[in-house]
């Protein structure tokens, strides 16, 4: 591949950089590949500031032609004379919500890496993503890839092995693209029934087991929707499945993540439900939640509401609810909680899916689980809880992260789920700060990282692709660099005590925040509390340092 | 079958009041409720308490001269209220002996912070008769010349909050006297201004009769006073009240050459006048015999705050606890938030103190009035004081720092919160100082180890506020609680602070002298005080025990990290244990920390 081909102007001088937080600065702009770097000239400690062209979501070009260059045109001879003599502005707008601008001097110059900068940053080729070239000298590639493996979880939940075994049905993803290799599905089923019920399925996910409550042996599943069509199509394998589920317990639900009046128009498209007759022991809870394009259309009034610089804000919060991104936090975290209300105080099973299962299905079944699981709340936990729910279990990353808030262009199959569920979790961080083992700052750091990153972890939209790729051989896995001890101390929360209880969201309205960390990210006041808390982590280790010894 | 009940399903509401152990139902109800000394049972009674949570609650109510305690017999609802008197606002009967409907007759009580309690009883023989005539003569005193229960109490503490305040020394901690300002005692007896404390710090070239001109001049005698200043550079921040222009537009020499006093004190050349007010309030003022400084004070400018009076913020208080109590407004939340204005005035009052303090630290003196000078002036000023003066973050600064500006420079308490008064709709009720203690809060939240107090010191200090437990927040002005005997008959709130530091410690509180806070006044960056204004709804209660357990367990690690440091400080170099702290004694160490007393001995500064 050949980004050289993109790339007329590699290097220009004089180039001023106004970046949040820094007063601007003035020096040399680089462009390659992969990364905007800039270098300070004026500083001898060489400042730089080096972008992954990756994060850059949106660029604005608004030239300052000044008058100077309307003569150019005339007789006045020589390309460089004009280009001294015009000066150029490019906006870039990045997926981590950064806004900086770029005063380049030479019209021409300033076209020209707006220019490269536009296509660089969103080329479609996996394999040319930076992940792939990414070579720290700390770490070298064929180091253990990602923290766990779907054998490696079944092996260790022995109390589930008596009625749920590990099925390799989907080693080859003949089965569904979308699942790993191996699943975990009730041991009465047998691998031709599995078959059968993924085609009943969409996208071939049929029900598997993301969760075992041990407390009381409940389980959550997920899948894609029943492909039942305007016809009422069944299929015995299914019921059969759910009913090993339930199997002596009287009744299990199902959350269906859409409308019952969705539900049933998805019927016309192929789609549908679980219908009481066939399934009669299983109860339909329709809790219905935004996805797709909603989802982005509030994500991207959200950020235009923070981001306006306007001094007039006396109607911020009529924007802040117009957004209505907070209601969004507020049906996840409460369609969550009523999954787990059902896992754990119902003590019954649960089905979870929407229409295809690789959004809201999965950011309900990771909520529920940080909520009733202990084991999951802890530094590690957590990031294999991500790896398990949502790399492993299919969430397209790629194309629901290919764009973020400020992007011109249209809408495809961007859509912040991913976002959601961090910012869901940051409010239970806020709720419960003695609870979750990991720090703002890791949801921060995630944040970002699932737009545009050094590592492989977030690439692609399955694991399939991953394999296609080779992305588990050719790049470095984002969690495993996160335990790394530098890293690690980064991401703990220091007032961490485990606690044994599920921790139940409060959803009310008032008890839900702004995640100003994220949103109002680069603006002085958001930037200095995130300084407070690294110093708060600090004081504590240093204290409990001193006491140990 | 119906669906799991849950919160996330419905309102029904029962899974976060937790229910109590039987036995303890066995015992007399009310015989555990643990009664202060001099706290006397007045009447006890079977009722229903109506609660907006969990519905109608069975159980035993107690009528004390200070409180007022209910207790659930039901053992599925463990409901315990507990309330001062002094924190009821207004007793109400509801419904009549032949009101139709379940508990349709009763009482109806509502309370000073945001709640309003309804209690049901038997429609019988006059059954709440007795009970609403006591509760409502001792709820409140004042009106059947009873004393208030401050002066009951027999309540004994280690510390004497009362000692906390001493003005001179305060001002000597600034710096005063100096060659520019000097203390007076002109209003020892006051006579000069009634509403004023007795110690004053006016520009030193002043004579004490050009003060008595001045206080013509100014309305209610409030005459411009130094409330503080600056160490370094020595502008000050003075505070009065609005000068009595009229419609006429009267001049007095006086007061401008006084005024022109306080610019030449620290030499600079123009002085900024800041009126709270809004431009037309000031202006309607006139007509009333109030006004501004016109252009005949030469050297000074002039500049609005656009903050509301008294009556604007308690409306828009009112609102609020429309939407908060007893229900909290679900669907359209943030929209009705924001039709109260109750954070776009706290916004205002804090980036006009914001405007104070930077004027101050760039060297300038400013004079800061609203109409009477103890309302918005009282707020500006002790903000101001907080962002640029580290010693009153910390726990006893911020009691001097209320002691002084808002107590001694005669904030109406008395008339803003009416205690004692069963008169609850008198138009002098506003919450102020609570609005003051919000934009506090939102410096605390903004700046986490900025202050050394914690959430739970300004809680308790807004419950007091109320309770008239201490004599504390008791009446309008010095010169009255001088008349009361306040300090010889009652107990300080700070009494009870003090004698229990540590859980109103802030264990990530970090002091750092010379630092000035300037906290961000945008919407974006204002919360609502939630864990306050929403206290009483369980749902909206996050577990605070839990947190509270946890910070006491780091303050005690904490004190044990300076402890060892010391210890190793001291064996290494018995220098070094001053760790560079005392340097400024605008900023004490920890409270706990020994350093502490060697840190005090720098504020003896003699003259």
């Amino acid at each position: 591949m050949e980004f050289s081909e993109h790339i007329k102007t590699a290097n220009v001088e004089d180039v001023v950089l106004h970046q949040p937080l820094h007063p601007p600065s003035k020096g040399t702009l680089c462009i390659t590949g992969h990364h905007l770097l800039f270098s300070d000239r004026e500083e001898d400690s060489g400042r730089q500031v080096l972008l992954l062209l990756r994060n850059v979501d949106a660029v604005e070009k608004s030239s300052v032609e000044n008058l100077m260059n309307y003569f150019g045109l005339f007789p006045k001879p020589g390309r460089s004379d004009r280009a001294t003599e015009s000066s150029g502005t490019i906006i870039i707008k990045c997926k981590d919500l950064r806004v900086i601008q770029l005063d380049i001097p030479g019209m021409e110059q300033c076209l020209n890496i707006a220019q490269s900068i536009e296509t660089l940053s969103h080329l479609d080729s996996v394999a040319e993503m930076y992940p792939f070239f990414y070579r720290p000298s700390h770490a070298s590639l064929g180091e253990q890839w990602g923290l766990s493996t779907p054998e490696r979880h079944y092996t260790e939940m022995e109390a589930l092995h008596e009625r749920w075994r590990l099925s390799t049905v989907n080693q080859n993803y003949s089965v569904c693209p979308s699942y790993p290799p191996a699943v975990i599905v009730p041991k009465a089923i047998g691998d031709d029934a599995l078959k059968k019920v993924a085609k009943f399925r969409q996208g071939g996910r049929f029900p598997v087991l993301c969760y075992y409550h041990k407390k009381n042996g409940m389980v959550i599943l997920r899948s894609g929707q029943p492909l039942t069509g305007a016809n009422r199509k069944r299929c015995i394998e299914d019921e059969l499945l759910l009913q090993a589920v339930i199997a002596d317990s009287d009744k299990g639900y199902i959350i269906d993540t859409r409308s019952a009046q969705q539900a049933q128009q998805a019927r016309m498209m192929g789609g549908g439900f679980e219908s009481k007759p066939c399934y009669s022991s299983w109860k339909r809870l329709h809790r219905p939640m935004e996805r797709g394009k909603t989802l982005q259309e509030s994500l991207i009034k959200l950020v235009e509401a923070c981001g306006d610089k306007s001094p007039n804000m006396d109607r911020w919060l009529s924007k802040l609810e117009n957004s209505k991104w907070l209601s969004h936090v507020q049906t996840a975290l409460s369609t969550a909680g009523l999954l787990a209300e059902c896992v754990e105080r119902d003590g019954h099973s649960v089905l979870v899916h929407g229409s295809e299962g690789t959004d809201a299905t999965l950011l309900l079944s990771t909520l529920a689980q940080l909520i009733m699981d202990p084991s999951c709340r802890t530094l590690e936990g957590f990031l294999t809880l991500l790896e398990r729910e949502f790399v492993q279990a299919g969430h397209p990353f790629q194309q629901r992260c290919s764009h973020s808030a400020f992007s011109h262009a249209r809408l495809q199959q961007e859509c912040p789920v991913f976002l959601l569920l961090l910012d869901c979790v940051w409010q239970l961080w806020c709720q419960f700060p003695l609870a979750l083992g990991f720090s703002e700052a890791l949801l921060l750091r995630l944040a970002t990282e699932a737009y545009s990153s050094d590592y492989g972890t977030f690439l692609c939209n399955s694991d399939m692709e991953r394999g296609v790729h080779q992305v588990k051989d050719k790049t470095h896995c984002l969690f495993q660099a996160l335990l790394k001890p530098k890293e690690r101390d980064q991401y703990t929360n220091p007032l961490y005590e485990p606690n044994e209880l599920a921790i139940w969201p409060s959803v009310h309205p008032q008890s839900l925040q702004l995640w100003s960390g994220f949103f109002l990210r680069w603006t002085q006041q958001a930037h200095h509390l995130e300084l407070v808390q690294e110093e708060i982590r600090n004081m504590v280790i240093e204290w409990g340092k001193l006491a140990l010894s | 079958m119906a669906s799991p009940v849950s919160v996330y399903n419905s309102n029904v509401l029962d899974a976060h009041i937790s229910s109590t152990s039987r036995e303890s139902l066995k015992m007399e109800l009310l015989a555990d409720v643990g009664l202060l000394p001099g706290e006397e049972r007045i009447i006890d009674k079977d009722i229903i308490y109506i609660c907006p949570f969990s519905g109608a609650v069975k159980g035993k109510v107690l009528i004390t001269n200070y409180r007022l305690h209910f207790k659930s017999s039901d053992a599925d609802v463990a409901v315990t209220l507990d309330v001062p008197l002094g924190t009821i606002s207004r007793v109400e009967k509801m419904g009549g002996a032949s009101s139709r409907g379940e508990n349709s007759y009763g009482l109806d009580i509502t309370c000073k912070d945001m709640r309003n309690l309804r209690f049901a009883l038997k429609q019988e023989g006059h059954s709440r008769r007795d009970i609403f005539e006591l509760l409502f003569k001792y709820a409140f005193p004042v009106s059947h010349g009873l004393p208030l229960f401050a002066y009951v109490t027999q309540e004994k503490y280690e510390e004497n909050g009362w000692s906390v305040y001493r003005p001179v020394e305060e001002l000597r901690r600034q710096g005063l006297p100096n060659n520019k300002w000097r203390i007076t005692f002109i209003n020892e007896n006051y006579e000069l201004c009634d509403t004023y404390p007795a110690v004053l710090a006016v520009p030193f070239k002043c004579k004490e009769e050009d003060l008595r001109r001045v206080a013509s001049f100014r309305s209610r005698g409030r005459i411009p006073v130094l409330s503080w200043i600056h160490r370094e550079n020595r502008a000050a921040i003075v505070r009065c009240s609005q000068p009595l222009v009229g419609m006429s537009g009267k001049r007095n020499k006086d007061d401008e050459r006084y005024l022109d006093l306080i610019r030449d004190a620290n030499d600079t050349a123009k002085l900024t006048i800041y009126d709270a007010r809004p431009n037309v309030n000031a202006v309607a003022n006139k007509a009333t015999g109030g006004g501004y400084e016109g252009d005949e004070y030469h050297n000074a400018e002039l500049v609005f705050l656009d903050i509301h009076n008294i009556h604007v913020m308690r409306e828009s208080l009112k609102k609020l606890k429309d939407i908060v109590y007893p229900n909290v407004e679900e669907s359209h939340w943030l929209s009705s938030l924001e039709s109260t204005h109750w954070l776009e005035h706290i916004k205002l009052v804090l980036s006009g103190a914001i405007q104070v303090a930077d004027k101050v630290s760039s060297g300038n003196s400013v004079v800061v009035h609203c109409s009477d000078g103890w309302d918005r002036t009282a707020q500006l000023t002790s903000l101001a004081m907080l962002m640029l003066d580290s010693h009153y973050r910390t726990l006893k600064g911020l009691q001097v720092l209320i002691e002084k500006e808002w107590i001694s420079f005669g904030h109406k308490f008395a008339s803003r919160l009416g205690h004692g008064d069963k008169n609850h709709a008198d138009q002098d009720r506003s919450p102020i100082f609570v609005q003051f203690m919000d934009c506090v809060w939102q410096m605390s939240k903004q700046f986490p180890t900025a202050f050394e107090f914690n959430e739970r010191l300004l809680l308790t200090v807004l419950d007091h506020l109320y309770s008239c437990r201490f004599g504390t927040f008791l009446y309008n002005c010095e010169s009255a609680r001088e008349q009361n005997a306040l300090r010889r008959k009652t107990v300080s709130l700070w009494s009870l602070v003090n004698s229990k530091t540590e859980v109103y410690l802030n264990p990530f509180y970090t002091p750092e002298s010379g630092r000035v806070l300037y906290p961000v006044a945008s919407m974006r960056h204002l919360e609502l005080w939630v864990t306050y204004y929403i206290r009483w709804n369980p749902r909206i209660r996050q577990q605070q025990s839990p947190v509270e357990q946890r910070y006491l367990e780091l303050l005690a690690l904490r004190d044990e990290y300076i402890k060892k440091l010391e210890e190793l400080q001291l064996s290494d170099a018995p220098r070094l244990a001053d760790d560079g702290r005392g340097a400024d004694p605008s900023s004490p160490p920890p409270a706990s920390s020994p350093a502490r007393q060697q840190h005090y001995a720098h504020l003896h500064t003699p003259f």
